[in-house]
C-alpha cells in the first residue's frame, strides 16, 4: 500500500515530471540544490499547490477529500514561518488540532517533546527562528496525521533539537508513518531510509542513501566531492 | 529559564467585555441626555417614556437615531478593520487605510450628483458597497495578501487619493450651496442630522457582525498563513471571500451613513489586540462593542468641543496613534 504517490507532476518552471510512491513505515530525505524544486514538491504533496499530473494519499486523488479530512491524514511544516500576530506558543500549537474539534489532546506532550513548555505563554512572533521551528513540528505533530511533511526541519534547529526531530521521526516511522523531510546535511541523509534527490525541477535519483548518494551523483549535482574519512557523530545521551 | 513578554492572561481580560457594555451604555445614556436641552435623568426618562413631549420629541427623533448610527457605524468599521487585518495578516491594514472608505464615499457622492439617490432609499447604500468594492479589488491587485506593509500602505496611499479626488471633482462641480457641507461630510464623516432612515439604511451592519461572528477560529488560522491554514483543516478559500465579502460591506455600510470616518478600523482592533490578544473568537465582540463606544465617545467629545466633526475628532485621536504603531514597527 502506497500512502503518498506522485504520478507525473508537473508544475510550470518548477517540477517536471516527477513520479514517485511512497510507503508507510518510511523515513525519506528530499535532497536537491537550492532552487530544485524541494519545497515546492513537498506542497503539491501536501495538496496545497494545484500541478499536472496526479496526487494520491492511500489511492484516493488528493481532490477528491475534503478539507477537514486532508488536515487529518497529512501534516506539512512550512520552511518558515513569517507570524504577524502573537498567539501563545499553547494556542499555535493547538491549532494542530483545528480538523479534529479543536480539542486539547496531544498539546501539552507535544509541547513537552519540543521543549516549549517553558515558552508556552510567550507570543509566538517575540520566538527565535529555531524555537519557531520547534512550534510548526509540534503543530504537525499534535494533527497525528500519518504523512508527515516537513521543509528543511533541522534548518535552524541545534544539534541536540535536530537529533531529538531525527529521533521523532525514526519514532513515527516505526508507528507506520511516513515522514517526508527535506534537508541539506548529506550525513543526515545517509541515516534515512529512502533518499530522494531533485535538480532543476526532476526527479534525479531515488533510493536508498548509501547506494543512491554516490560520488558520481553528488558530484554531478551538488557539484561537490564527496570522500569518506573519519567525521564527528553526535548522538542523543 | 527565559523571562519576558507573555501574551496577556484571561484574569482581567475577562473583565474587559462587561466594562466595555457599561461604558458603552453610559455613554450612550450622556449622548442621549446632552446637547442644546440638556436633560438629568428624570427629564431623560420622562422624555423616553413620552410623559414630556419636548424631551421626547428630541430623545426620540433627534438624538436617538445619532447614537444608534453610531454605535452601528462604530461596530461596522472596527470589525471591518479586524476582518481587514486577518485577511491581509497585518494589522496596519483596515477601509480607510486601504482606500475602502474612500471607494465607498465616491459611489455615493456619484449617484447624488447622478441624481440616482432619489429613485431609492436603498440606491445609496447599494453604490456605496459597489464604490467599496471596487477600491478592494483594486488593493487585491495591487498589494497581494501577505505583502509587506509598505506595499499595501502604498496602495491604499494611492487609491485613497484616487478616489478623494473623484469625490471632490464630482461635489465642486455640483450647486454651489450644497458643495460645503457635502465635501465635510463624504471627506471626513459626521453624524450630524440623522435619522431614523440612516439606522434603517446601517441594518445590513448588523446582519454582517453576526455573519463575522462565528469566523473568529478560522481567522486565527488564516492569520498565521494561508497554506498553513489549509493545510490544518480550513477551507480558506470560501472562508477569504466571504471575509472579503464582509468586511467590504460593513466599511461601505458605515461610510453610506456616516461618512468617510478614519482610524476606527485601526485604532480600536489593535489598542483591543493589546490588552485581550489576539484571539479572533474573544476579539470580535470586543470589536463590536468597543468600537461602537469609541466611536459614540469621539462623536460626544467633537459635540462638546463645539461641533467638531465626528471624522475630524477619530483622526486625531487615531493618526498620533497610527504613527506611534509605525514607530514601533519601524
Amino acid at each position: 500500500m502506497t500512502a503518498l504517490a506522485l504520478n507525473k507532476v508537473t508544475v510550470p518552471g518548477r517540477l517536471r515530471d516527477v513520479s514517485v510512491k511512497l510507503g508507510p513505515g518510511r523515513r525519506i530525505g528530499l535532497l536537491g540544490p537550492n532552487g530544485s524544486g524541494k519545497s515546492t514538491l513537498l506542497q503539491v504533496a501536501a495538496g496545497l499547490l494545484p500541478s499536472g499530473g496526479e496526487v494520491r494519499w492511500s489511492g484516493r486523488r488528493v481532490q477528491e477529500i475534503a478539507i477537514p479530512e486532508r488536515a487529518r491524514q497529512v501534516a506539512w511544516v512550512p520552511q518558515e514561518a513569517r507570524f504577524e500576530f502573537g498567539f501563545p506558543v499553547r494556542g499555535v500549537v493547538q491549532q494542530g488540532r483545528y480538523a479534529h474539534g479543536d480539542d486539547e489532546t496531544g498539546v501539552d506532550a507535544a509541547l513537552a517533546r519540543f521543549d516549549l513548555t517553558t515558552l508556552a505563554q510567550r507570543p509566538v512572533n517575540a520566538l527565535s527562528g529555531g524555537e519557531r521551528q520547534r512550534v510548526l513540528l509540534a503543530r504537525a505533530l499534535v494533527t497525528a496525521a500519518p504523512v508527515q511533511l516537513w521543509d528543511e526541519p533541522l534548518a535552524s534547529l541545534d544539534p541536540r533539537h535536530g537529533l531529538e526531530v531525527l529521533m521523532l521521526a525514526k519514532e513515527l516511522a516505526r508507528a507506520g508513518g511516513t515522514v517526508v523531510m527535506s534537508l541539506h546535511d548529506l550525513r543526515v541523509a545517509h541515516c534515512l531510509d529512502e533518499v530522494l534527490v531533485l535538480a532543476g525541477g526532476e526527479l534525479r535519483a531515488a533510493g536508498n542513501p548509501g547506494t543512491v548518494l554516490n560520488a558520481a551523483l553528488l558530484q554531478e549535482v551538488f557539484g561537490v566531492r564527496a570522500r569518506t574519512g573519519e567525521t564527528l557523530i553526535l548522538e542523543l545521551p | 529559564m527565559t523571562t519576558g513578554v507573555h501574551v496577556k492572561r484571561d484574569a482581567w481580560t475577562g473583565s474587559l467585555l462587561p466594562g466595555l457594555i457599561i461604558l458603552l451604555a453610559i455613554l450612550a445614556l450622556v449622548s442621549l441626555g446632552l446637547g442644546e436641552i440638556t436633560m438629568g435623568p428624570a427629564r431623560l426618562w420622562a422624555g423616553v417614556t413620552g410623559a414630556d413631549r419636548e424631551a421626547s420629541l428630541v430623545i426620540w427623533q433627534i438624538r436617538l437615531p445619532r447614537v444608534l448610527t453610531a454605535v452601528l457605524t462604530g461596530a461596522a468599521l472596527s470589525t471591518g478593520g479586524l476582518v481587514m487585518q486577518a485577511y491581509f495578516r497585518n494589522s496596519l491594514a483596515s477601509p480607510d487605510l486601504l482606500g475602502v472608505s474612500s471607494g465607498a464615499a465616491a459611489g455615493a457622492v456619484l449617484t447624488i450628483s447622478l441624481g440616482w439617490a432619489a429613485l431609492s432609499l436603498w440606491v445609496l447604500p447599494v453604490a456605496a458597497v459597489a464604490g467599496a468594492a471596487l477600491a478592494t479589488f483594486a488593493v487585491l491587485a495591487l498589494a497581494r495578501r501577505g505583502a509587506s506593509s509598505e506595499r499595501l500602505l502604498l496602495a491604499g496611499v494611492a487609491l485613497n487619493a484616487l478616489l478623494g479626488a473623484v469625490t471632490s471633482y464630482v461635489i465642486s462641480t455640483g450647486e454651489l450651496f450644497a458643495r460645503s457641507t457635502q465635501l465635510l461630510f463624504w471627506l471626513f464623516g459626521g453624524l450630524e442630522d440623522r435619522t431614523w432612515l440612516h439606522v434603517w439604511a446601517a441594518l445590513p451592519i448588523v446582519v454582517a457582525l453576526a455573519l463575522v461572528w462565528p469566523l473568529g477560529r478560522p481567522m486565527d488560522l488564516l492569520s498565521l498563513g494561508e497554506r498553513e491554514a489549509q493545510s490544518l483543516g480550513v477551507g480558506v478559500r470560501g472562508l477569504r471571500r466571504r471575509m472579503l465579502v464582509l468586511a467590504t460591506v460593513l466599511a461601505a455600510t458605515a461610510t453610506a451613513v456616516a461618512g468617510v470616518v478614519g482610524f476606527v478600523g485601526l485604532v480600536v482592533p489593535h489598542a483591543l489586540r493589546l490588552t485581550a490578544g489576539p484571539e479572533h473568537r474573544r476579539l470580535v465582540p470586543l470589536c463590536v462593542v468597543g468600537g461602537a463606544a469609541f466611536v459614540l465617545a469621539c462623536d460626544l467629545a467633537g459635540r462638546l468641543a463645539g461641533g467638531l466633526r465626528l471624522g475630524v475628532v477619530t483622526a486625531l485621536v487615531g493618526g498620533p496613534f497610527f504613527l506611534w504603531l509605525l514607530r514601533k514597527r519601524a
